[in-house]
């Protein structure tokens, strides 16, 4: 090296090139051998054969998609897992969106904290906000005992489906909230000025201004949301109290439990393509809204 | 202020409060004296700290977690800023795809990469016991908030600083040790520090790799959950939530949540 430094610096360009190389080398390694062929892997694996004894027979066969797809049970696991994060993603923008316009619209020195009051429960365990709705929705739960000390009625909400929502919601919204807030970031003050300015009214600067640009912010949370529901574990386990099977428990229970690697692996890729199949509807629908918004 | 105002601040007040009184209510109950997870509590004490503490299995779980996460955050922080610096500086045509590929870990479902590493580790006989599955698989997910942290700094860096250290006869390394690092130190730590408490809160991945004797503090706590439900549990999880808060104020000090709030962990 120390004798590259005294060379021309054209000569020195070139040849350092390589170098400049093995700053990536290594990442692209880790993703190549530990990302990119474990999941070719397992899309090989859906296609072989389940022997009675042992993993897998290196022998071609469609079977497990067949078994995939042809059990109703699985359907309704399906149903059941994008009903609840999609209702998931929706309860999300609610709560979301205004927090992220509080929060856009704050003095600095209150947007630091409020930053700080959305961002510290994001960096909380997912099995720790899962127990602490446990304690709450319990039947000695703070929830529980209000309900029934205003009624006279008990409302237990784990094992049910909106257990688990109430759950799932309160793990998202940070990231709906810090996507809409990003987007809403890039919205110049001055435009709203402007509608004001030509007679609107604050609601109509809002539905016809701030809300349509805000549209890109809504999209990328909303992704990022439903793909992240549809996918989780740990709430709907602890908060569905085992009763209430989503895909991901299917999976790995036919992984782990059943130690069918091939129907796992088929499971997976089914669910992995039907996930990737809404969601590209999901954005055409967007497309659309934004073009119709837009005109 | 005006009655709208008004409306959204107690909408956005609820919001808040909805998301921090779960976690408050944790750590109130690791306070509480009594047998059961009960409310109001019965009295203040540190007993359920101990208990927790005494328990093998938190104890060697919380250690081994530990551990893990130091390597991971070792890794990943080294890795990490290599990329960001060969993405940000050098990358001429491929910079957009290979942005892609190092964050792609955050966008698949994690745990199907898990899955998919446990059959890739088993079919190659490279196994999962130990550390060295598991030290991958959080890889993976963590090196992404180094990268995006670092990147971000990078992007808007005068290199001025740079040239003239060169022009001076620096060496490369000596440049980057000298003049970059000092400057993009304040990322290079807050993406540490994601990475660290992405490994230590991993659930999905760990689910998978985990092996006998190699568990980490979430997987012991949600076996323990599902069996046991008593305060020892919320005595463990105010651990996890005190990492969080100091981790969130040193960041804040160290860069400033606005500039990392898009890349906060997941």
């Amino acid at each position: 090296m120390e004798v590259l430094e005294t060379s021309s610096s054209g000569r020195r360009a070139a040849i350092r090139r390589p170098a400049t190389g093995l700053l990536i080398l290594p990442t692209l390694l880790l993703l190549l051998v530990f990302f990119v062929v474990p999941y070719l892997n397992m899309v090989r694996m859906s296609f072989l054969v389940k022997p009675s004894v042992g993993a897998y027979l290196p022998v071609f066969t469609v079977h497990n998609y067949v078994q995939a797809v042809w059990d109703e049970f699985h359907w309704r696991v399906l149903y059941r897992t994008f009903w609840l994060a999609g209702l998931t993603t929706v309860l999300t923008l609610l709560l979301g969106y205004p927090l992220a316009y509080h929060l856009t619209y704050a003095p600095p020195r209150r947007k630091r904290w409020l930053l700080m009051l959305i961002i510290s429960p994001l960096l909380v365990s997912v099995v720790v906000r899962g127990f602490a709705w446990l304690i709450l929705l319990g039947r000695v739960g703070l929830v529980n005992q209000a309900v029934h000390w205003l009624t006279g009625r008990e409302l237990i909400l784990i094992g049910t489906p909106a257990g688990i929502v109430v759950g799932l919601v309160h793990v998202f919204v940070p990231f709906m909230a810090l996507s809409v807030a990003g987007a809403l970031q890039n919205i110049s003050p001055d435009l709203v000025q402007a509608a004001r300015s030509l007679g609107a009214s604050p609601w109509q600067a809002f539905r016809r201004v701030i809300w349509p640009l805000s549209l890109p912010g809504v999209q990328a949370g909303a992704l990022l949301v439903f793909v992240l529901a549809v996918s989780s574990y740990v709430i709907p386990i602890l908060l569905g109290a085992s009763n209430i099977i989503v895909m991901p428990m299917l999976i790995v229970q036919t992984l782990l439990d059943a130690f069918n690697w091939p129907l796992g692996s088929a499971l997976s890729m089914v669910f992995f393509g039907l996930t990737a199949t809404v969601v590209a509807l999901f954005l055409r629908a967007m497309g659309r809204a934004m073009r119709w918004t837009r005109a | 202020m005006t009655a709208r105002g008004v409306w959204l601040s107690l909408a956005v007040t609820g919001v808040y409060l909805f998301l921090i009184v779960p976690i408050v209510i944790v750590i109130l109950a690791a306070l509480n004296a009594g047998n059961y997870l009960a409310f109001p509590p019965q009295g203040f004490s540190l007993r359920w700290f101990i208990r927790a503490a005494e328990t093998e299995p938190f104890l060697r779980s919380f250690l081994f977690s530990l551990k893990l996460a130091g390597w991971v955050t070792v890794l990943s922080t080294v890795l990490g800023t290599m990329a960001a610096l060969y993405v940000v500086r050098h990358a001429a045509r491929f910079r957009d795809l290979l942005r892609l590929a190092i964050v792609a870990p955050l966008q698949f479902p994690a745990i199907l990469t898990g899955i998919a590493l446990l059959i890739f580790f088993l079919a190659t006989g490279i196994g999962t016991r130990g550390m060295r599955a598991l030290l991958i698989g959080h890889t993976l997910v963590s090196l992404p908030y180094v990268f995006l942290t670092v990147s971000a700094v990078l992007a808007g860096f005068d290199r001025s600083l740079e040239e003239a250290a060169r022009s001076l006869g620096a060496g490369p390394l000596t440049t980057f040790r000298r003049i970059t690092l000092p400057l993009i130190k304040g990322a290079v730590i807050s993406g540490a520090l994601f990475a660290f408490i992405t490994s230590f809160d991993q659930f999905p991945i760990s689910l998978l790799l985990v092996s006998v004797g190699n568990t980490t503090l979430p997987i012991q706590l949600f076996d323990y959950l599902r069996f046991s439900f008593d305060p020892a549990a919320a005595a463990v999880s105010t651990v996890s939530v005190l990492m969080s808060v100091a981790i969130v104020l040193i960041v804040d000090r160290l860069v400033g949540l606005q500039a990392v709030s898009w890349s906060a962990p997941r």
